[in-house]
């Protein structure tokens, strides 16, 4: 890569935070504005919000179109492109969830700040490309990382319904969620995203598997991410099964299901601080 | 019998067995090899009996075709990894240019006790191979070139490398980062047949300073060598590693500890006979894996989360149908729809 490159993919890049930073400014405004007034004022933002989350998910889209050009390779290397590239993901699945579940909408509230720490945490990185490996080179690979994203997301909608259980368990803030469902209903909405991410933690499993034999010659090796992930996969398989076994309240559920987002989101980036470049040591 | 069945599907022994694995995955954690085998096989074995004593008895899972199925496919999987670990095999090999794959040059082999494969009608010859590199020393891709015989004395020439290995009865040979140069040499000793062999220099270009190595032929006194060549390695640019097109200058140790340098086709007078230096070839180094449930576990994997995503599919179904009536109902200005389930 040339060292005076200019990075082109930066205006849009700030361009789309900037959307996103609106439409969570725009929620909290209007879960203020529900507060204090009647019900039916609830949802004059939302086209807003809807209008700016779809523009942050576009403009990040371009983002990722210029450093593609830029570098000659997509977005599957370092932290700073898999830090974008999830900012659009998460963007775009929970935008269609926003559109088209509009009962679900005031979670915003709980999932634009999850996006954002991504969204500030990409803001510290350098934005400099890494040579694309040769065993990235499979159609696998989009499928693993493909099927990822949205198990991530899945479980980031999931976690804004629990987000929202748990915040109405304070009395200070259980008036801002009062015309949203029951905390039944949510505890069960919520369940059915988390099997959702479940059925594409699974897809991202075995599409991983498979590029791995392609890659390095075996399907499964224990290596830090492999295992992280297997250990997601797992917790969020006993949580269901302990759900269904126990009366678990839905206050520890939901616990669960952000506790099951945390650990997805440290298994996508927190590794990478423990091993610097993805299944390091196999590249 | 049902009631002994019914307690080994106990879901409270699912979570036990979960909780095992779990712990025992963590234990694995980027240290398989040092982690003893038992904390994963305790668990699974755990896990299998209690999976498939719920298919056989708990009417949740074996009345719903999409849960039966996801179990029966994850039963499939924990049986079919277990006799992929019985039946497997790996090993390593490096191969010289021009010469035929041998099952004795194997090295570092593990196999699993069921193994049964046909290692034995395995043929192929290994070609030249390109690897290029980026700024930087970032290894790009490796392009082998090996001869699979296609009968009536004809070749057929593949290029293997990175991604795609070399599939022959099963067996799948993947290049590695190990490779490097081959001086080819002949031992001509005063009395008895000439010995031509390859003598394997370190990888290049990670032991790039160090190409050096020892050659003892048969019923000769060792030999040793130092290789000096001009392969255009340039870690500020982009190269390409291509052996078949490298210049090698070998340097010998001869008598008197005196360093005598060795083009192609030269030769050097030493103690009990004359050494002659062929060529410079390349060796490249392979990766051997066999299992013979790959395409069974991918089956079974498919199996298993067709079967989850059609649970899926019917209770999303309900959710979709509540959003639907939640969303009219808030349309009307006069209800109240805070904190009330449906």
């Amino acid at each position: 890569m040339n060292e005076g490159a200019v990075i082109t993919e930066l205006p849009w890049l700030y361009a789309g935070l900037g959307a996103y930073a609106l439409a969570t400014f725009l929620s909290f405004k209007a879960l203020a504005r529900d507060g204090a007034a009647a019900a039916t004022l609830s949802r004059t933002h939302e086209p807003f919000v809807l209008g700016l989350s779809a523009a942050g998910v576009l403009l990040l889209a371009v983002a990722l179109a210029e450093r593609w050009l830029r570098i000659g390779h997509g977005p599957f290397v370092n932290l700073f492109e898999l830090l974008v590239s999830q900012l659009f993901s998460l963007g775009l699945v929970y935008t269609v969830v926003y559109w088209r579940l509009p009962v679900l909408r005031p979670t915003a509230v709980v999932v634009f700040p999850a996006i954002w720490i991504l969204g500030v945490w990409v803001l510290l990185l350098d934005p400099a490309g890494a040579p694309y490996p040769p065993t990235y080179h499979n159609k696998w690979l989009w499928a693993h990382v493909g099927f990822g994203k949205f198990f991530l997301a899945f479980c980031l909608v999931g976690s804004g319904l629990a987000g929202i259980i748990l915040l109405r368990g304070s009395r200070l803030l259980a008036s801002l969620f009062r015309h949203m469902p029951a905390d039944s209903i949510l505890d069960t909405v919520a369940w059915r995203f988390m099997l959702l991410a479940l059925v594409f933690d699974s897809l991202m499993l075995v599409a991983g598997a498979v590029w791995a034999q392609d890659a390095w010659g075996r399907y499964w090796a224990w290596d830090a991410l492999e295992t992280s992930a297997f250990l997601n996969w797992l917790l969020l398989g006993a949580s269901i099964h302990a759900r269904a076994t126990y009366r678990i309240s839905m206050r520890v559920t939901s616990i669960l299901i952000v506790v099951i987002f945390v650990f997805a989101f440290l298994t996508y980036f927190g590794t990478p601080f423990y091993s610097e470049a993805a299944h390091k040591g196999v590249i | 019998m049902m009631k002994r069945l019914r307690q080994l599907a106990s879901l409270r022994l699912t979570l036990v067995g979960m909780g095992l694995l779990g712990v025992g995955a963590a234990l694995s954690y980027d240290n398989p090899v040092g982690t003893p085998v038992w904390v994963l096989v305790v668990p699974l074995a755990l896990l299998s009996v209690n999976l498939f004593a719920a298919i056989l008895s708990n009417p949740h899972i074996n009345r719903r075709g999409g849960l039966l199925l996801f179990h029966v496919g994850l039963l499939l999987i924990v049986v079919l990894a277990a006799v992929g670990r019985l039946t497997r095999m790996e090993g390593r090999i490096e191969l010289t240019e021009g010469s035929a794959f041998a099952v004795e040059d194997l090295t570092e082999v593990r196999q699993g006790p069921w193994h049964a494969g046909a290692l034995d009608r395995v043929e192929f010859v290994q070609g030249p191979y390109t690897v290029d590199y980026t700024v930087g020393m970032a290894r790009g891709p490796t392009r082998s070139k090996v001869m699979i015989p296609a009968g009536q004395g004809d070749w057929e020439r593949r290029t293997v490398g990175d991604d795609t290995p070399l599939v022959l009865e099963g067996y799948r040979f993947y290049t590695t980062f190990n490779k490097g140069f081959a001086p080819i040499l002949t031992w001509l000793p005063d009395h008895g047949a000439p010995v031509t062999g390859s003598v394997h220099m370190p990888p290049y270009p990670l032991f790039e300073h160090r190409q050096a190595n020892r050659w003892t032929p048969a019923g000769a006194d060792e030999i040793r060598v130092w290789l000096q060549i001009e392969a255009g390695m340039n870690p500020e640019a982009d190269w390409r590693l291509d052996p078949a097109n490298t210049p090698g200058v070998l340097v010998v140790r001869a008598a008197g500890d005196r360093r005598v340098e060795l083009r192609p086709g030269e030769s050097l007078r030493l103690d009990g006979g004359t050494l002659r230096y062929e060529r410079l070839s390349s060796w490249m180094g392979y990766k051997l894996y066999y299992d013979p449930t790959l395409h069974w576990l991918f089956i079974a994997s498919m199996i298993a989360i067709f079967g989850l995503a059609a649970h899926f599919w019917r209770k999303f179904g309900a959710v979709q149908a509540y959003a639907a009536a939640q969303e009219a109902a808030k349309n009307k200005p006069s209800d109240e729809m805070g904190g009330r389930a449906a």
